[in-house]
């Protein structure tokens, strides 16, 4: 991971900011990726999945902002924005979708709904 | 007036109009519109140049899908045109030899039954390479649905079986084809199917390349032929295809393979066609054998005149990759005849089965006596499938052998055996060209014994031995039960312990039969007018294999001795015989 | 700017049929609340006609995928929506005419055909789109709604189940394409797909290869795509969700976002480009080794996977469901193949194979579902609602033919059609997937996509015999009967016709796929107008003439 961005810092970008502080944000942004990642996987809770994904989005979103400042531009910071946006729509579905299930099912259990086999 | 066009689109017609008819009128139309087949053909054979009988003509091209270059053209040469008109022949045979065995969803099976005509009809005009795809698998749907609607007991497992096997094969042809168009159109700059565009890209391919086509187009048309170690389906299809459908499948289906391997791996890969003409050879003998010694031993007709077919179509493979004239005009004259010979046996069987609602040898026999028009059409097309002198079978299956016998190289011309004594001496410069020899005759010769020897043995038993009625037994009464519904004369006749004693043939099954009769006689006493018109087409074909195989083995000869593949000598030998004229 | 606003006049016309139907769908009147379907369909004809007479190409390396992509959207979208009549609010007015009181706060059709035109519009937006931040929301706006859509279309428990698994994953895939498009941003530093393919083109023709950061940003942003168009190691929701949904949803969920998928996906690789060969960028016509064989093993696994796993179901719609799988890996065959020589044509361009290939597939698999929606089934012993359920197992379509010859007869074309017999439409679609891949000397893949056509084949036969060779009637203790809204069976009619008259004479809309998958070189577009005064600029002005220079096609 360290020569990754090390070899990233080398291929001459306009100014770049010090490697040590880029890499730090990647790295803390990758492990919230990750974690998310394992999370959604392993977890069968629904709105722990649910916060997982929303982790996998923040890691994404600090990433931005971090090659944001990095590169001197807005867009990241722009996307941002949009990001925290469509995390906001996609967090009003999920919490819809899980309080219509828990009414039927009682239950946040994601093993509990086995009526599709696939 | 364009005659070839209306020839494609009547049947097409034809079957529209019957879907749209009642049912009751679905086989009058459809007879009718056979029948009409005939004048736009006989119209073509008048117009017909046979003097330029390898030239394509009555070209017909229209724009189909232009951002691929895909075209919808058509022409005909004369192999065509003999296939067309087998093609037609067999249309109003197999609707009338329909009548009485199928009874239910009528309208369906005749508009299905036109429907494939004009598939088979389109692939032997089709002169885009796409177009030719095109037809060629649109055959399937329509046999599909004849098997897998009107077949008996395990006809689904049976139409399944065909649509895959032959699917999969044609997929990689038509992935050889595209290959073949992909460096067409590298060449040329602009897409086209076109065939004669593509067939000169194809020849102009590195040998290594035409390797890969070959094969490619091979699987396809192997299949379809079939070529041995790919028969499998066709017996099963055979024997469970109602009688028209396997008709129709041997004389014209099966023969879209064996046209292919005309028309596509010899002119498009030629070179490829000639290194590996020994190994389908090897194929071919090996089906010739192994397909007449499961005939011997079948107990079912109908399956036994299916192995017949994989075994006849081993001659029709060896004399296209003998690759000389005697050896392919032989190839298309065994087209023609096997689909006149079979589609009779087929006939018959079919005619017995509908009287004796079996196909087992021990519930036949004696049938001389009671059926003697039968047991004389039988006897005749058992003949001709066996090739006897004077019978259409013969004079095809003499010039397969030859054919092959003579593309041995130089020792058999240095032994003068060229006999020369084929149609037209300008074909002979290519007697003695090919890949193939002596040995492969002789293979496939026993192949020939042993095909007398299973139809002699089927005939003797039906025709002659003891009389047997129908429903003789309680095997043969569960045996109709379990055809189920498609077969309602079966669940009548065998309710009663001894059925009634057959009726002979009526007019209407000698009307199917008389036609291929007459063209058995006539193939096989005076064949020589076919055979002249196969002259030019089957010429071109040989001079372009020479052509092409003599300039790749120049292209091979080495700067360096030491380095010549281990082919390259012995080829260079035979060119220099064909070369030199002085060796004849 | 006005190049922006008028590239979008088919979305702000659709976005305003969106207002009008929400408020339209809640009325008290009967025949009032009915009107959202015309609406819908006006809206969208005029999307679409406005979508066809504009002519502003994108600043992307596929600038005329645009314009293509939305007619396409309008058009399969018009059909689809044909299928989608009687799908919300049934029981509720079903309710109504039995004489209760119609309840606004229960109904969700106004939601249903607004969420409807929301996702078309994000397929629209998907193809219009040139900037990360751009397709980004274009995705999302696709695939939001259908996740309610799912979850609305029956009142099951199947169907919700299948609302809230197509939810978690698709929100797990996309988060994984935002990941991937931060790490695109980071290694180029801007979110416009012009500036962005210039700058990691531009890093591998000097270097050879597209960097690091770039690579595992475009990796990890095709995975999450891979979601949307059901490709393996993605495609595990699949047949759950297209089974649990009610059969209009379910075409709907096997055409829209797929294609938005495509044409993201075929974005995003544009960005890398198609320049690779053995000795790095320039050398070749292929993608970034890395990058190629990535999409090569998702491509076989997908179609093998999806044919596979087609054969062993029972159940109509996940047959169906894993032959969308397959298809989506035979599509990846052409994003593979790429663009080809310059001047391509559709013989020879991956990318307008692709894109040809949506159409045909659209056609096609809009007419298998629906067959499956025009046909329910219904409980001989009651005759309430809830006895009233979905056709699923292919017994229950025996004997069609003597029944409802026309679904039968849909049915058979469209399956011959997605299996690719010629001369029906989805042949044409397939031989310039063909072509291409050979072209670009993938000749094993082309094998194996040639091999699994004919695996698919044995599925397919299973869809055509049994409504039309075999006889009888189903063994369900139902009986299946037309639904009552014939606009369903009417779109399977429609694309019926459609797969046979486009197979004759296509060569339109082929030559409009040629045009549209027409590549071209990334320029730097962006650089000037950014560090002037625009750093926030979603929409990039596309380029002059004269800037395209040397490199344009």
């Amino acid at each position: 991971m360290n020569t990754l961005f090390c070899t990233l810092a080398q291929s001459g970008w306009p100014e770049p900011m010090p490697t040590g502080t880029l890499f730090h944000y990647l790295v803390i942004s990758a492990a919230m990726f990750v974690i998310g990642l394992i999370g959604f996987v392993t977890r069968r809770n629904l709105i722990i999945m649910f916060l997982c994904t929303e982790l996998m989005f923040q890691a994404a979103g600090l990433s931005l902002i971090a090659f944001s400042r990095f590169h001197l531009n807005h867009t990241g910071e722009t996307f941002v924005i949009f990001v925290l946006t469509v995390a906001a729509a996609e967090a009003a579905l999920a919490l819809a979708l899980v309080v219509l299930l828990f009414r039927r099912k009682e239950s946040l259990d994601a093993e509990r709904w086995a009526e599709l086999r696939g | 007036m364009n005659w070839m066009l209306l020839l494609l689109l009547l049947p097409l017609a034809g079957a529209a109009l019957v879907a749209f008819m009642p049912e009751k009128s679905a086989r009058q139309v459809a007879t009718l519109v056979t029948l009409l087949c005939c004048v736009p053909f006989l119209a073509m054979v008048g117009q017909f140049d046979w003097a330029r009988s390898g030239v394509d003509q009555f070209q017909t091209t229209a724009v189909w899908f232009e951002p691929l270059g895909l075209s919808f053209r058509l022409a005909a040469d004369s192999i065509t045109m003999l296939l067309v008109g087998l093609t037609v022949l067999l249309g109003p045979i197999c609707v009338v030899a329909s009548y009485t065995a199928i009874s239910e969803r009528q309208k369906t099976y005749y508009a299905w039954l036109l429907v494939l005509q004009t598939a088979m009809t389109g692939v032997f005009l089709a002169r885009d390479m796409v177009l030719f795809y095109v037809f060629f698998e649109f055959t399937l749907v329509p046999m599909f649905v004849l098997i897998s609607l009107y077949g008996s007991t395990n006809r689904k497992y049976a139409a399944v079986k065909f649509f895959l096997y032959t699917f999969t094969g044609s997929i990689l042809t038509l992935a050889g084809l595209a290959y073949v168009a992909l460096e067409a159109a590298r060449a040329n700059g602009f897409w086209s199917f076109d065939f004669e565009a593509l067939k000169t890209a194809a020849r102009g391919m590195t040998f290594d390349q035409q390797k890969w086509v070959f094969i490619a187009l091979m699987v396809g048309f192997a299949v379809k032929v079939p070529v041995f170690p790919f028969h499998t389906w066709l017996p099963l299809a055979h024997t469970e295809a109602p009688t028209a459908g396997s008709v129709v499948l041997a004389g014209v289906l099966l023969k879209l393979g064996t046209y292919g391997i005309f028309r596509f791996a010899l002119q498009f890969t030629p070179v490829a066609a000639y290194e590996y003409a020994p190994a389908l050879a090897v194929l071919g003998v090996v089906g010739i054998i192994y397909a007449g010694l499961i005939c011997w031993v079948q107990s079912d007709i109908k399956k036994l005149v299916a192995y017949s077919s994989v075994s006849h179509l081993g001659f029709c493979v060896i004399g296209l990759f003998a690759l000389n004239g005697v050896g392919l005009s032989g190839s298309v004259m065994y087209m023609i005849n096997h689909g006149l010979s079979t589609g009779a046996l087929f006939l018959l069987i079919g005619m017995i089965y509908e009287r004796y609602h079996t196909r087992e040898f021990k519930k036949l026999g004696g049938l001389a006596s009671q059926m003697p028009v039968w047991s004389t059409f039988m006897v005749f097309f058992a003949m001709a499938s066996v090739g006897l002198p004077g019978l259409n079978g013969f004079i095809s299956e003499f010039m397969c052998l030859l054919g092959t016998f003579q593309a041995g190289g130089t020792t058999w011309t240095e032994f003068g055996m060229i006999p020369g004594r084929f149609g037209d001496a300008s074909l002979l410069p290519g007697a003695t060209f090919g890949n193939l020899g002596p040995w492969f005759a002789a293979f496939a010769a026993v192949g020939m014994v042993v095909t007398a020897i299973y139809i002699l043995y089927m005939v003797g038993k039906i025709v002659w031995g003891e009389f047997k009625a129908p429903g003789h037994s309680a095997h043969a009464h569960n045996h109709a039960k379990g055809h189920g519904h498609d077969n309602h004369h079966g669940a009548a006749h065998a309710d009663h312990a001894h059925g009634p004693l057959p009726r002979d043939l009526s007019g209407r099954e000698i009307a199917v039969l008389v036609p291929l009769a007459v063209a058995c006689l006539w193939l096989g006493l005076y064949p020589s007018p076919v055979l002249r018109t196969l002259e030019e087409p089957v010429a071109m074909v040989v001079t372009q294999v020479r052509a092409d195989v003599l300039r790749n083995a120049q292209a091979a000869l080495p700067a360096d001795p030491q380095t010549a593949d281990a082919h390259t000598p012995a080829l260079l030998q035979q060119a220099a015989t064909i070369t030199e004229p002085g060796r004849r | 700017m006005n190049n922006v606003i008028a590239q979008l006049w088919p979305e702000i016309a659709l976005f305003v049929t969106t207002c009008l139907v929400m408020v339209v769908g809640l009325s008290k009147d009967r025949g009032t609340r009915k009107l959202c379907a015309p609406i819908s369909a006006i809206g969208i004809i005029v999307a679409g006609y406005l979508a066809a007479t504009t002519s502003v190409d994108t600043a992307t390396t596929l600038p005329f995928m645009a314009k293509y992509g939305k007619v396409l959207a309008a058009g399969v979208g018009l059909l689809l929506l044909m299928l989608m009549a009687g799908t919300a609010d049934r029981q509720l007015e079903d309710a109504v005419d039995r004489g209760e009181k119609f309840e606004p706060l229960r109904s969700t059709r106004a939601e249903f055909y607004a969420f409807f035109l929301f996702s078309l519009m994000g397929l629209m937006l998907c193809a219009g789109a040139s900037d990360l931040i751009f397709l980004f929301l274009a995705l999302e706006l696709t695939s939001l709604p259908t996740y309610v859509m799912v979850a609305l279309s029956t009142r099951r428990d199947r169907s919700m189940e299948a609302g809230v698994k197509y939810f978690f994953l698709g929100a797990m895939g996309a988060a994984m394409f935002l990941f991937g498009f931060a790490l695109i941003y980071g290694a180029t530093g801007s979110t416009a797909l012009a500036d962005v393919a210039y700058t990691i083109q531009n890093r591998a023709a000097g270097t050879g290869s597209i960097g690091p950061l770039a690579l595992t940003g475009l990796v990890l942003s095709l995975l999450g795509v891979m979601f949307k168009i059901a490709a393996v190691p993605m495609h595990f929701y699949t047949a759950d969700v297209y089974q649990g949904a009610a059969s209009s949803v379910t075409a709907f969920l096997a055409f829209v976002p797929k294609c938005a998928g495509f044409f993201a996906i075929m974005l995003l690789v544009g960005c890398a480009g198609w320049a690779f060969g053995p000795d790095g960028y320039g050398s070749g016509t292929a993608l970034p080794p890395e990058l190629r064989i990535l999409l090569w093993t998702i491509a076989v696994l997908t179609m093998t996977v999806g044919n596979v796993l087609a054969l062993l179901q029972t159940s109509v719609k996940r047959i169906l469901a894993y032959s969308s799988i397959a298809h989506s890996g035979y599509m990846l065959v052409g994003v593979i193949a790429g663009p080809g020589p310059a001047e391509s044509t559709l013989a020879s361009n991956g990318l307008a194979a692709v894109l040809f290939y949506l159409l045909t597939y659209g056609v096609m698999s809009v007419g298998t579902f629906s067959v499956v929606a025009a046909l329910e089934r219904r409980r001989r012993a009651t005759a309430a609602d809830a006895a009233i359920d979905e056709v699923d197992h292919i017994d229950e379509l025996r004997g069609l033919w003597k029944r409802q010859p026309h679904l039968a007869a849909v049915m058979v074309i469209c399956a011959l059609g997605l299996l690719g017999l010629p001369p029906l439409l989805g042949f044409l679609g397939k031989l310039p997937l063909f072509t291409s891949a050979l072209g670009a000397g993938e000749i094993v893949l082309v094998v194996i996509l040639g091999l699994n056509s004919a695996i698919a084949a044995a599925y397919y036969l299973r869809l055509v015999s049994v409504p039309f060779l075999e006889s009888g009637e189903p063994s369900t203790p139902d009986a299946v009967v037309p639904t009552p809204f014939p606009s369903r069976a009417l779109a399977g009619v429609v694309a019926a016709v459609l797969v046979v008259v486009a197979g004759l004479a296509g060569g339109t809309l082929g030559s409009h796929a040629e045009r549209a998958g027409t590549f071209r070189f990334p320029t730097k577009t962006m650089e000037a107008t950014r560090h002037a005064s625009q750093p926030t600029s979603t929409v990039s002005v596309p380029p002059d003439a004269a800037e395209r220079g040397p490199n344009a096609r």
